[in-house]
């Protein structure tokens, strides 16, 4: 497409060409871990999905905890498409999360945390912690029996944490137990908060890498190497990995759209076998090791204490590697990722297996 | 009798309304034309997606090749024909 004038009216108002000259000029390194750069910009297109998805879905959703359930049952009974754009939303949110995790643990093992990217790391962080919210957001507003137990114990557990946790699971909640107050707070959570806090983080997230550039691992960043221009070579190889996971997350969608199962009724007995989430398996499975009382103390208060100390080491891990900051290899830190990743990846399938 | 006929079918209703709503809620569209259309959508659909990645293949390919030949950088001082 060439339009002449209107590229006159841009080139009059704003610096097109060096613009452009940035974008050219954009360089990515080229070496044997180079796919983890990938990793960033798939969990993007992720995002985008569910953006769109959930944007169709809100137009059909009632969040009131009365209509709620039927309004789903109706957008997948007897919308067109309905199904499709709910699978579609689940399965989506499924593969970023796996996604965002996969990148975390890249970032981690690469220490690409190192000085001066920390900013990086805490913001792709709460990014995590965010989509992690999303997800236990999105999962009550079913309003099914299973989601409402789930939700139940997820509030729970976080009122077990002293001082503070009285105040989190009430605010959580929007009262003593779940009800349809938590529903609202959820739906608000869900389609409007979350929605504004992840955008805004992940434009400051994008322009640090900008900023910043690619972090290039210690192992490599001594060799001689041909750093590709972004575009059009990195940018289509992006293309390639978000048509597969396209095509992975509609596959899935359509072989296997989630159930929904009977109306929430909060006086009922929660479900047997009551599951979380995947990616909250590892809390559920660590709470079960404890037991009910340690030294006269609340064993799950303990264990969300040791939980909560090991998720802020984790957050705050760029501050403790000073080898890393440095620009020395750090072989303690990558063990400690390592044992992260298999506690995590061991008490997952423990969880989904028992 | 009649009563009792009735406070049957009052208990056969209650039970059966119930048995109805334990049944599983369809998430997919049931009759075997629309799955039928639907798998034939996923089958084109990746036939999509694959042709695309070739066709992205292949110019990344064509972009290292001109790259590698050296033709790719723009000459300073080019004479302009206008």
């Amino acid at each position: 497409m060439n339009c002449p004038r209107l590229r006159s009216w841009f080139s009059e108002r704003y610096d097109v060409d060096g613009i452009r000259d940035l974008f050219r000029k954009k360089t990515v390194p080229a070496h044997r871990y180079e796919i983890a750069y990938y990793t960033g910009g798939t969990t993007l297109f992720l995002f985008a999905i569910q953006f769109v998805t959930g944007m169709v879905l809100s137009l059909y959703y009632i969040p009131y905890f009365e209509h709620a359930h039927g309004s789903i049952i109706e957008i997948v009974t007897k919308l067109n498409m309905g199904w499709f754009f709910r699978s579609l939303h689940h399965w989506g949110a499924q593969i970023a999360i796996v996604v965002l995790f996969v990148h975390l643990w890249c970032t981690l093992l690469l220490k690409s945390y190192r000085k001066p990217r920390e900013l990086l790391w805490f913001s792709g962080f709460i990014l995590l912690v965010i989509s992690i919210f999303f997800g236990l957001s999105g999962y009550l507003l079913l309003w099914d029996e299973r989601a409402f137990a789930a939700v139940r114990v997820a509030t729970g557990g976080a009122g077990n944490l002293p001082l503070v946790g009285g105040f989190i699971k009430a605010f959580l909640r929007g009262g003593m137990d779940v009800s349809g107050d938590t529903l609202t707070r959820f739906y608000a959570f869900h389609v409007s908060i979350l929605p504004l806090f992840t955008v805004l983080i992940v434009a400051g997230h994008v322009l640090l890498v900008q900023y910043h550039g690619m972090s290039v691992p210690l192992s490599v960043s001594g060799q001689t190497r041909k750093d590709v221009p972004f575009f059009p070579n990195v940018f289509y190889k992006d293309l390639i990995v978000w048509l597969i996971v396209l095509g992975m997350v509609v596959t899935f969608a359509t072989l296997f759209p989630p159930e929904i199962r009977g109306k929430a009724d909060p006086l009922a007995p929660a479900p047997e076998n009551i599951k979380p989430e995947w990616y909250f398996l590892f809390l559920f499975q660590t709470l079960k090791l404890f037991p009910g009382q340690i030294f006269g103390l609340n064993g799950e208060t303990i264990a969300i204490l040791l939980i909560t100390a090991g998720i802020l080491f984790l957050l705050f891990i760029p501050l403790f590697d000073i080898k890393s900051q440095r620009g020395e290899k750090s072989p303690l830190f990558t063990w400690i990722g390592m044992i992260y990743l298999l506690y995590f990846l061991v008490m997952t399938v423990i969880g989904f297996v028992s | 009798m009649k009563e009792l006929a009735m406070a049957f079918a009052g208990i056969f209703i209650a039970v059966a309304t119930l048995w109805a709503g334990q049944e599983k809620i369809e998430v997919f569209p049931g009759s075997p034309y629309e799955k039928l259309i639907i798998y034939e959508n996923l089958i084109i659909f990746w036939i999509g997606i694959i042709g695309l990645v070739v066709i992205i293949g292949m110019k990344l390919r064509e972009i290292k090749r001109i790259r590698n030949m050296g033709i790719d950088r723009e000459e300073k001082d080019i004479p302009v024909l206008d």
